[in-house]
């Protein structure tokens, strides 16, 4: 605990630091950054914005979460499904975001439906090839073991996959929530009217460095508490069992 | 070794010219793992199939097992035909590792298999109260298996085995990754185990020593099929240091050298 805090109290330092060598309008020192940031807390919109861009964050994830998992799972589970599709989730994970976006918001047009489909779209590849990798992981010895106690498909699946994968689904949901935040504040910028992304571009053409600071850190402080309130506490719930390897 | 004429009218399963080829990786040249193999065993008999690493005697276990289902030849119990690989009987199979469930307490994997199996449920506490207890293990029914040391993990895969209770018991070098006197201890408890409650049991092994004290008969396979069999007349319950399978051991020894060495 006090390594993390050291940790963070040096970083805050360096950034101090530089914004002593830089004038505020280019990088502003972390306190004015926390005052703007808390006038904008205790004053209006910015639940409103944050809400919204959330409500697209796990929108997206969901999405990306649904499609990713069933395509690395059959894809690992099934050699022909495999073949199928393995050029594909390379070249779906080869497509910039900004194209998905732009397709999206042509074909489904300038809303919310879009923005979450471009989003789960965008970042679903890299989290069907994390599963994948996971599913071809699996210990076949175990595998056997369930075949001769003629165990069903459904019950090898949901007591010896499963818990095997569990770790890469997790692993793909953190990993996946850092590439969606960023994603969805780029679609926000591109397309909608509101939300963090919206706000920071917003902030950026007037210059206000404060601002754009402000929201960041805003974001940044949500996904922490989201880390460290929601999915370490799961994690170390779903993964008791494992020994403890690290002191 | 002749084959079999006919299977005596006691006979668990038999097998009749049981042939297991597949074309090699990359050149694609047929490789023979089993030739032409036939046996019967005989109801509650154990059966010790010893060979050296690489006779085909792993794969013969899991032809049984029904885990490899292409293989030429036949498999009758009780004069039925083994279709879709697998025997129409409940097997049990203790693999040289524990293959335990590492997210599952020691009761949880047991759980497990009797699910699997359909055993009905009121009988689930009987069966682990009654295996457990053999096995030494009741304290442990909570333990993780990485709580537990390697031998009372075989210990539990061997109540895991047993709590379906099997008609046919197949181990395959159950005890060859523990230390000699663990492996002892559970050599000793096995035989308690089956005199409690008979078993066909084919138990795969390349140590003679262990194939003497456990097993009614011997089958010295090599180069894919069985070339002698060995009669153990010793009487039981028998004794792990009794100076019979010491000197049959020897004989055992000296015959296996004679087959598996000259390849």
């Amino acid at each position: 605990m006090t390594i993390r805090l050291v940790s963070i109290v040096a970083a805050i330092g360096l950034w101090w630091l530089l914004s002593l060598a830089l004038t505020a309008t280019v990088l502003p020192d972390p306190v004015q950054t926390t005052a703007t940031l808390w006038g904008n807390i205790t004053g209006e919109g910015v639940t409103k914005d944050l809400r919204i861009t959330l409500f697209r964050v796990f929108g997206g994830l969901a999405l990306a979460m649904l499609i990713g998992t069933a395509v690395g799972v059959t894809m690992g589970l099934f050699r022909k499904v495999e073949k199928v599709l393995d050029t594909w989730v390379v070249i779906a994970m080869a497509v910039p975001s900004l194209c998905y976006t732009l397709v999206c918001f042509i074909m489904i047009g300038l809303n919310e439906t879009a923005t979450i489909v471009a989003i789960g779209i965008t970042a679903a590849p890299t989290i069907a090839i994390n599963v994948w990798e996971g599913v071809k992981n699996i210990d076949t010895r175990l595998m056997a073991m369930a075949r001769v106690f003629e165990t069903t498909p459904l019950r090898t699946f949901t007591r010896v996959v499963l818990p095997q994968i569990l770790p890469y689904l997790v692993a793909s949901t953190r990993f996946g929530l850092g590439i969606i935040w960023k994603i969805t504040v780029f679609t926000e910028l591109i397309g909608r009217p509101n939300g963090v992304g919206f706000k920071l571009f917003y902030w950026y053409q007037l210059a206000d460095m404060k601002q754009v600071l402000a929201w960041t850190l805003l974001f940044t402080l949500v996904m922490l508490i989201l880390e460290f309130v929601v999915l370490k506490p799961v994690e170390n719930r779903l993964f008791a069992w494992r020994p403890k390897v690290a002191s | 070794m002749n084959p079999t004429p006919s299977p005596p009218v006691s006979a668990a399963f038999t097998v009749r010219d049981l042939s297991k080829r597949f074309a090699a990786a990359g050149t694609g040249e047929p490789v023979t793992v089993i030739d032409r193999m036939n046996v019967s065993v005989a109801q509650n008999e154990f059966i010790c199939i010893l060979g050296p690493s690489g006779c085909g005697k792993s794969t013969f276990l899991n032809i049984l097992a029904g885990l490899d289902p292409h293989y030429e030849g036949r498999i009758e119990v009780h004069g039925e035909v083994a279709t879709g690989g697998r025997l129409p009987i409940r097997i049990g199979y203790l693999f040289q590792e524990p293959r335990l469930l590492p997210w599952l307490t020691a009761e949880g994997n047991v759980d497990f298999a009797l699910a699997s199996c359909k055993v009905p449920r009121e009988r689930w506490q009987a069966r682990k109260d009654e295996y457990f207890a053999m096995a030494g293990l009741e304290k442990f029914r909570g333990h993780l298996p990485h709580q537990m040391s390697g031998g009372m993990c075989q210990r539990l895969a061997l109540v895991r085995a047993l709590c379906v209770e099997p008609d046919l018991l197949l181990m395959d070098e159950p005890f060859s990754g523990l230390d000699e006197l663990t492996a002892r201890r559970l050599r000793v408890d096995l035989l308690d185990i089956w005199n409690a409650r008979k078993k066909t049991i084919v138990f795969v092994t390349h140590n003679s020593y262990e194939a003497c004290y456990l097993s009614d008969r011997i089958l010295v396979m090599a180069r894919g099929a069985l070339r002698e069999e060995i009669r153990i007349d010793v009487p039981r319950p028998r004794e792990y240091d009794d100076p019979r399978i010491f000197e049959l051991n020897r004989g055992v020894v000296r015959k296996f050298l004679e087959i598996a060495g000259d390849a």
